[in-house]
């Protein structure tokens, strides 16, 4: 092993005149690749509430109640707090109705903040009646 | 000179994560270390067993943050054999790469480390500037730079595109020359070397004797390496050497490092170019049928080693988790002893710990002298139903209902 002095002292000048490695974040934003797992949201108009996605969640931060048994309203609660972003929830989702998006900015001053709420009608994967009453209806 | 003893942690500005030494010094040498874990301890075993397999698939890969992917192959790759299904080549190769690429960062940090931990900051912030190529190559294949989440039971989650493949051995070269550069000044750069040659030296024996495990105790000359030893995915198909130092000190384990970083390099271009065409995943049961199982897995700290137990539920009866950091204390203990005080946070660098990771057992500590000791679970049932008989209850588990009406019969 040979031992070599000043070894460091040429890439140390050539770091001189290089441009900075970081990012001038949060004035400049990286950009999220395709396929970043960012925050779980519900596509409602296909949701059947089999609730494969409540159970296979590892973080248990689905939530589904129900709101009118009458009228097939559901409410699912995302609990982005406790949310690890796995997108187990989509691979488990048998009708594509959870997705991720880019959103990665999750910092809030409450975690009740995080929470995201959608009310809407159960869609059937099949409709029996002809009468269209299950249009999707979304309220954040 | 009178012997004294320092309590170095659980919370020191010295180390990055908690773990409490007691140190016996004389003047400067370190005369005893006496190591206690239990501090960071999460109860993560508890939780798996309250978790459905796939759940506990996202729990083990949270034990470590930087070998997150060992831990869910070690875990993925048991729960395979217990399921008795076989993954697909491609998703075997996926799964390795990705796997390889972990340990790329890994070795990049530990590098990073080592240099900051020698004084050498300059060299810590260049390896983990370069870190950031792997950790954005991780990201584009797997959505996410940490927690990658690419296994899951028959395979994994996501498949690599060929425009994927072109932007990752383009990288590579990148990589490749950068690590060139590493390997040169780690090794001769004279204020480095005269830094952390000789220390924390390892005897070949010792090592053996106190079963160090990964690059530590590759770096006393011994040829260990699950990847070789006992190869699972598709080590046996890929072209790698199990690399080694004869020093036994930090320059060793430096070396044996920066060696690996090149057999990596090597296997994911091998990879990449072989990758075999097919499905990335099989379907795998949510039930597992009783049996048990030990996977084994070599983490870029060592070997990681996972027990689960079935019990025909969907929910594992038991899951055992060591960590490569816990089989490297004793070795660390020995190297610890005669050494200097400031050689104390280069030395445990050196074995690359991951305190939380290894943090999982019952130790009982006495609250009037301190004492504490390790408990069986035998010992601590014992134990249990003593307290219990000395509150006046009795040992058996009683019913609610029968508890109920005891209250009401004193009311
Ligand atoms: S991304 Fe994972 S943790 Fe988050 S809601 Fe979906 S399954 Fe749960
Ligand atoms: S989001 Fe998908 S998995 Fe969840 S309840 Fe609706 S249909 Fe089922």
């Amino acid at each position: 092993m040979k031992i070599q002095i000043l070894a460091f002292l040429p890439e140390l000048l050539k770091h001189l005149f290089r441009k900075t490695a970081t990012v001038d974040y949060p004035f400049q934003k990286l950009v999220a690749p395709e396929g970043f797992r960012g925050t779980p949201v519900l596509y409602p108009e296909k949701c059947i509430v089999c609730k494969a996605c409540v159970r296979d969640c590892p973080a248990e931060a689905i939530e589904i109640v129900p709101v009118s048994e009458t009228e097939k309203k559901f409410k699912m609660t995302i609990h982005n707090d406790r949310c690890v972003h796995c997108a187990q929830c989509v691979d488990s989702c048998p009708t594509d109705a959870m997705g991720m998006n880019k959103e990665f900015e999750l910092a809030a001053f409450d975690r009740h903040n995080l929470k995201i709420d959608y009310v809407y009608v159960k869609s059937t994967p099949v409709p029996r009646t002809p009468i269209a009453t299950n249009t999707p209806k979304t309220e954040n | 000179m009178e012997e004294f003893t320092v309590p170095i942690g659980p919370q020191h500005p010295a180390l990055k994560e908690p773990i409490s030494l007691r140190m016996t010094f004389d003047g400067e040498v370190v005369k005893h270390v006496d190591v206690r874990l239990g501090y960071n301890h999460r109860g993560m075993e508890k939780m798996a067993e309250e978790r459905s397999y796939i759940q506990n698939l996202y729990l083990t890969e949270r034990i470590c943050g930087i070998c997150s992917h060992s831990h869910t192959t070690c875990f993925a790759q048991g729960v395979e054999k217990l399921m008795e299904i076989e993954p697909p080549k491609r998703g075997l190769y996926i799964r390795t790469l990705v796997a390889e690429i972990e340990r790329v960062h890994s070795h990049l940090l530990w590098l990073g480390v080592a240099g900051h931990e020698a004084g050498f900051d300059t060299f810590f912030m260049y390896t983990w500037r370069d870190r950031e190529i792997v950790m954005d190559i991780l990201e584009s294949i797997s959505g996410n730079r940490v927690h990658y989440a690419i296994n899951t039971f028959g395979g994994v989650r996501r498949d690599i595109s060929e425009t994927q493949k072109q932007t990752i051995l383009d990288s590579l070269s990148l990589l490749k020359q950068r690590t060139d550069y590493y390997a040169n000044i780690g090794t001769t750069e004279p204020t480095f070397v005269a830094r952390i040659k000789g220390v924390g030296k390892l005897s070949k024996e010792l090592a053996l004797s106190l079963c160090a495990v990964g690059p530590t105790v590759r770096a006393s000359g011994i040829k260990s390496d699950v990847r070789k030893d006992d190869p699972y995915a598709v080590y046996n198909e890929l072209p790698f050497e199990v690399c080694t130092a004869d020093t036994g000190d930090v320059l060793g384990r430096v070396v044996v490092r920066v060696n690996e970083l090149f057999e990596c390099y090597k296997m994911i271009e091998f990879m990449l170019k072989n990758l075999p065409a097919g499905d990335i995943a099989v379907k795998a049961p949510r039930r597992v049928k009783e049996n048990e199982v030990v996977s084994r897995y070599e983490a870029p700290r060592g070997e990681n080693l996972h027990y689960i137990k079935s019990n025909g539920t969907d929910k594992p009866e038991r899951l055992k988790v060591r960590a490569p950091t816990l089989a490297n204390y004793p070795a660390t203990v020995e190297m610890l002893k005669g050494c200097f005080i400031a050689d104390i946070p280069l030395i445990f660098a050196a074995i690359d710990p991951c305190i939380c990771c290894a943090e999982r057992m019952v130790e009982l500590v006495n609250d009037k002298n301190g004492e504490a000791n390790i408990v069986s679970f035998s010992d601590l049932k014992k134990l249990a139903s003593e307290q219990y008989k000395k509150c006046g209850n009795k040992p058996e588990p009683v019913s609610i209902a029968k508890q109920l009406e005891k209250i009401r019969r004193k009311s």
